[in-house]
């Protein structure tokens, strides 16, 4: 059995553990007098606020009861926020109003509470461990790096913590130089083109990443050691040596859904999976605050899949990842925590529970097969909209599916949330757009009140609930058909992630042009006007001739010391040893195009699957 | 219920499809290829992330009538432009090229497409079978001889004229070319549907490019038509990365009904490989073979079709019954056992090599792992095709890295 069977029965046996516990609630006098106390201890914790028009409300809302069973059924199976089995979410507060007025609640009986103000610090009644999310991350990447650094700045104005989200080019993405044959057109097209440490260095001009509230996310995956290097090395000629430790953010790294999904690899699988790991286990005693790798069913649901298939998938590939780290031998409670995870979140209505099941098995997952300690066991997420769900006619309606899905991300209490520009069924977002979309997430979160007040709004409801147990036995179900193909890596081989994938996508295609699926302006109250013409955000020939010349003046710059860099790069990859504290030197004078050809001498090229 | 097939008798279109270099997004061609042989269409596939280059040489080897590009990620106007410029100035203009790209591509992009040699853009919101109908309307036509074609598509087209007749060609009574024209050296590969075949002659490729520095090789890859609608999805370009070369020649043949396990017009392609004095190397892949056939006429009393046979298996075949029951490893002239990672392997080896030994015919066992990079036992493999064909096993005097004798 692979561990995605024990996974799968661990969740099964968690699940039976709660119902015997909470049978044992309604029958056990001096259990239920245990809850009821904890209940009361809980609901004793919780502050009071107000409303901007005066209506009271608690910082957070538990389910109404004082039923023992229902307790328990709370408690163990959707979890207090914060705690185990983080259904609920994966911290306390997450995104209500920081500067709000509190008062501590003292509760007398369910509903009718007592008060009395409290001052804000040094109140050992508060939360210990308080984490507010700010969610808001816009992704960005056009043109050359200074042109995104320009458009890094203008998001920035609207945004109150240093939110940096990259994205890269098509000769990036493949590991490509930009003066590789046939690649010009591509340079800068749908994302930022970097070619070297040079590159990298423009692109955060003007921005202090060593800031405590600084995080950058860097959509990158096969290249993404290369990448993560020359952001290292970018940022020590900014702020010193030292610096390395404090660089907080993400690269997505993640080759399996690659593999499963997005189809931007270069290197064998199990090169792939061995530079990957090089890297996490570099960063995870050098870049403690960095997540090194980002678990994405983004593409996955993008490339076609269900959302079941997709949570399936995704987690199925962190526990992956979570074996094969220790398998090397890396602690559970050293990388576990620095695992991180990203998610599409569409108009189904799966969408409303998604994040909330994934929380719950991964944590189970992970503490009872992993032996993961509690900061191990939390999914932190990360949530984009869908760019399938938009589509070209009467592309204004995408603002609204946009906001629906920001709602339902929200639902799901996303730690970290990019919202797509309507216009992206045309163009890489044009800086309107884009603003659009950053305000969307700000009317949500501050201009509403509807997550500023109180925590958990719907934990807990009957339709969630019944929601949520469909989806935890899909995604289970899949684990298991994973688990009689040998697991993750031999079903891979054997393409059945990429077969159910393409699958569901022709259905879906299917039911769009079947009218199964009502999309307005596509297939329902169709208008019938004509494409809209829009600004599109491109790159002129001038600038990608640009690019290439300072490529060449860097190539020629370092054209005495690349050689002897890039043999130590394939001395380190022959001989086994990690590639990653290798490139950290040699993206100082080799380009990454120089790179990829010296790993691919060493380890071969992917041979892509139809 | 099989859509609008093509009528009886006429050649059906062939369509290569592919995804721009630099972009991954593959559901959408994926959708189309599916439509496309679903209405009769032969697709061959090249895959995403496929150069100008790439495409231009898949689509004259093929001998298409069209090409389709599927491009998502932007840079669609240098990229069309550059696939056209190289097919007019390979002297193949006469190959058009459609595309699409959602709402990526905007009609004022298509104008200035089409003055640059795309023929037509189909945008967001086009039926499928809207699509499907112009598709066919646009671009059928029959593959008749034609004088200016040079090189590659010389040859591919006199393999298309041969396809859509197959019966009206008559093999010479000469095996071989006579005079200064290269001799090929034709081996075919057969065995069950899943073992790696196309894989294992990928790597087998690479191996020969290595050695032999200015040599040509030629692959014939066959793969079963959809019994209803006749179309076909050749997808067998998209895993064959080292056949990314000028000197590999690529063709994928649909069956088109045939049943032995090759094109009807396979001997006749063969043939007109073996004439064109190209290549040192032909390898000829069956569709998914296993017990009762004989795709290369190892049995039977007429002229064999190739001049080695290479049977494929992997470790999974079912155990010792099923493996008697495989007629063609009594006639193989070499076998492989692929996939040896598989922790079935290690049995697999003792069952097949004694299952040889029964033929009494000296048939050596190789195991070999093709998914793997330099994988020593392909090594192997081709030293013994090498040896067998009379092929250069060195490359510049010096001894290839790759060729470790077997004893």
């Amino acid at each position: 059995m692979s561990a995605l069977g024990k996974i799968a029965d661990s969740v099964d046996t968690y699940n039976q553990f709660v119902a015997a516990e909470v049978a044992r609630a309604r029958r056990d006098e001096k259990f239920a007098a245990e809850l009821r106390a904890k209940w009361a201890q809980l609901h004793a914790s919780i502050e009071m606020t107000k409303s901007p028009t005066g209506t009271p409300l608690p910082r957070l809302a538990l389910p109404s009861t004082d039923e023992p069973g229902a307790i328990a059924e709370f408690l163990l199976g959707q979890g207090f926020p914060g705690q185990f089995p983080y259904a609920t979410a994966a911290y306390r507060e997450m995104y209500l109003d920081k500067d709000s007025e509190v008062e501590r609640v003292v509760p007398n009986a369910l509903g009718t509470t007592a008060s009395g103000k409290s001052p804000r610090g040094g109140d050992n009644q508060r939360h210990p461990a308080t984490v507010r999310e700010e969610p808001m991350r816009l992704f960005a990447g056009l043109g050359l790096a200074e042109d995104t650094n320009a458009r890094f700045k203008y998001l920035q104005r609207n945004q109150k913590s240093l939110r940096l989200s990259t994205a890269f080019d098509g000769p990036t993405l493949y590991g490509l130089d930009s003066d590789h044959e046939g690649v010009l057109g591509k340079v800068g097209e749908g994302g930022v083109a970097i070619d070297t440490v040079e590159d990298m260095t423009r692109l955060f001009a003007g921005f202090d990443l060593t800031r405590t509230d600084a995080s950058v996310s860097m959509t990158m995956n096969a290249p993404a050691p290369v990448i993560l290097a020359m952001f290292i090395a970018a940022a020590k000629r900014r702020f010193g040596p030292d610096c390395v430790a404090n660089l907080r953010g993400t690269i997505q790294a993640d080759m399996l859904k690659e593999v499963q999904a997005q189809n931007e690899v270069i290197f064998p699988v199990d090169a792939s999976l061995r530079f990957l790991c090089d890297m996490i286990e570099w960063c995870v005693p050098n870049m403690p605050k960095w997540y090194p790798v980002s678990i994405s069913g983004y593409h996955i649901a993008e490339a076609g899949a269900t959302p079941v298939q997709q949570a399936a998938f995704t987690l199925s590939n962190g526990f992956t990842y979570a074996g094969l780290l220790q398998a090397r031998g890396v602690d559970v409670n050293q990388f576990g925590p620095r695992l991180s995870f990203f998610l599409d979140c569409g108009l189904d209505v799966e969408y409303l529970v998604l994040g909330r099941v994934c929380r719950r098995i991964w944590a189970i997952g992970m503490r009872d097969v992993f032996q993961a300690n509690a900061k191990a066991q939390i999914l932190k997420l990360h949530t984009q909209t869908s760019g399938r769900s938009l589509i070209a006619a009467e592309f204004q309606n995408n603002l609204t599916r946009t906001a629906v899905e920001l709602m339902l991300a929200y639902l799901n209490y996303t730690n970290s949330c990019h919202s797509n520009s309507a216009d992206e069924p045309f163009t890489t977002p044009t800086e309107k757009y884009a603003l659009l979309a950053s305000h969307g997430q700000s009317i949500i979160l501050e201009e509403s009140g509807v997550f500023k007040h109180t925590m958990n709004l719907f934990g807990g409801a009957p339709g969630l609930l019944a929601l949520e147990r469909q989806v935890e036995k899909g995604i289970l179900d899949v684990f298991r058909e994973m688990d009689t193909l040998g697991g993750v890596i031999t079903a891979m081989e054997q393409r059945y992630q990429r077969s159910k994938i393409q699958e569901a996508g022709h259905a879906y295609e299917k039911q769009v042009y079947a009218n199964q699926r009502p999309i307005i302006g596509l297939n329902k109250y169709v208008s019938h006007e004509p494409l809209p013409s829009v600004p599109l955000a491109r790159t002129s020939p001038k600038k990608q001739r640009l690019q290439v010349a300072r490529l060449t003046a860097f190539k020629k710059k370092h054209a005495k010391k690349a050689p002897a860099a890039l043999q130590r790069l394939e001395n380190v990859a022959r001989s086994g040893g990690n590639v990653f504290g290798e490139l950290v030197n040699t993206v100082e004078v080799c380009s990454l195009g120089q790179i990829t050809a010296c790993l691919t001498n060493v380890v071969g090229k992917f041979r892509p699957m139809v | 219920m099989a859509a609008a097939s093509t009528p009886r008798n006429a050649a059906p279109l062939r369509i290569l499809t592919a995804v721009p270099v630099c972009d991954g997004h593959d559901s959408a061609v994926t959708t189309i290829n599916i439509e496309l042989a679903r209405h009769g269409i032969e697709v061959i596939y090249l895959g995403y992330h496929q150069s100008a280059a790439a495409i231009v040489r898949a689509a004259i080897q093929e001998d298409v009538n069209v090409v389709g590009l599927s491009s998502y990620n932007g840079g669609h106007i240098v990229f069309f432009k550059e696939v056209c410029d190289q097919l007019r100035k390979s002297g193949n203009a006469d190959i058009p090229v459609f595309g699409g790209g959602g709402g990526t591509i905007t009609h004022a992009d298509e104008r200035v497409m089409q003055r640059q040699g795309t023929d037509r853009i189909y945008f967001a919101g086009t039926p499928l079978d809207a699509m499907m109908a112009q598709i066919k309307k646009d671009y059928a036509r029959v593959a008749k001889p034609n004088r200016k074609f040079k090189g590659d598509r010389a040859l591919a087209r006199a393999i298309s004229i041969v396809e859509s007749a197959p019966a009206r060609y008559s093999l010479p009574t000469t095996r071989y070319s006579n005079g200064a024209a290269r001799r090929s050296y034709v081996v075919g590969v057969a065995g069950p549907g899943g073992a790696g075949k196309s894989t294992l002659i990928d790597e087998l490729t690479s191996r020969f490019l290595r050695s032999n520095p200015t040599g040509r090789i030629a692959l014939l890859a066959n793969d079963p038509s959809h019994p209803d609608s006749g179309g076909a999805i050749l997808g067998d370009r998209v895993s064959a990365i080292y056949a990314q070369d000028d000197r590999v020649f690529f063709r994928s043949l649909a069956t088109r009904g045939s049943l032995t396990g090759l094109s009807a017009a396979a001997p006749a392609a063969i043939d007109i490989l073996k004439q064109s004095g190209e290549f040192d190397l032909i390898f000829v892949e069956s569709v998914g073979v296993g017990q009762e056939s004989d795709p290369f006429r190892i049995f039977g009393k007429g002229p064999k079709l190739v001049d080695a046979t290479l049977f494929v298996l992997a470790p999974y075949y079912g155990g010792l019954i099923q493996l008697q029951k495989i007629a063609l490893l009594n006639g193989a002239d070499l076998v492989a056992l692929n996939k040896c990672d598989h922790p079935m392997a290690h049995t697999a080896k003792a069952e097949i090599q004694a299952r040889l030994d029964q033929n009494g015919k000296d048939q050596v066992l190789h195991p070999t792992t093709a998914a793997k990079h330099y994988d020593p036992g392909v090594d192997t493999l081709y030293a013994a095709i090498a040896r067998l064909g009379g092929l250069d096993l060195v490359r510049g005097g010096e001894k290839a890295c790759f060729m470790e004798d077997p004893a």
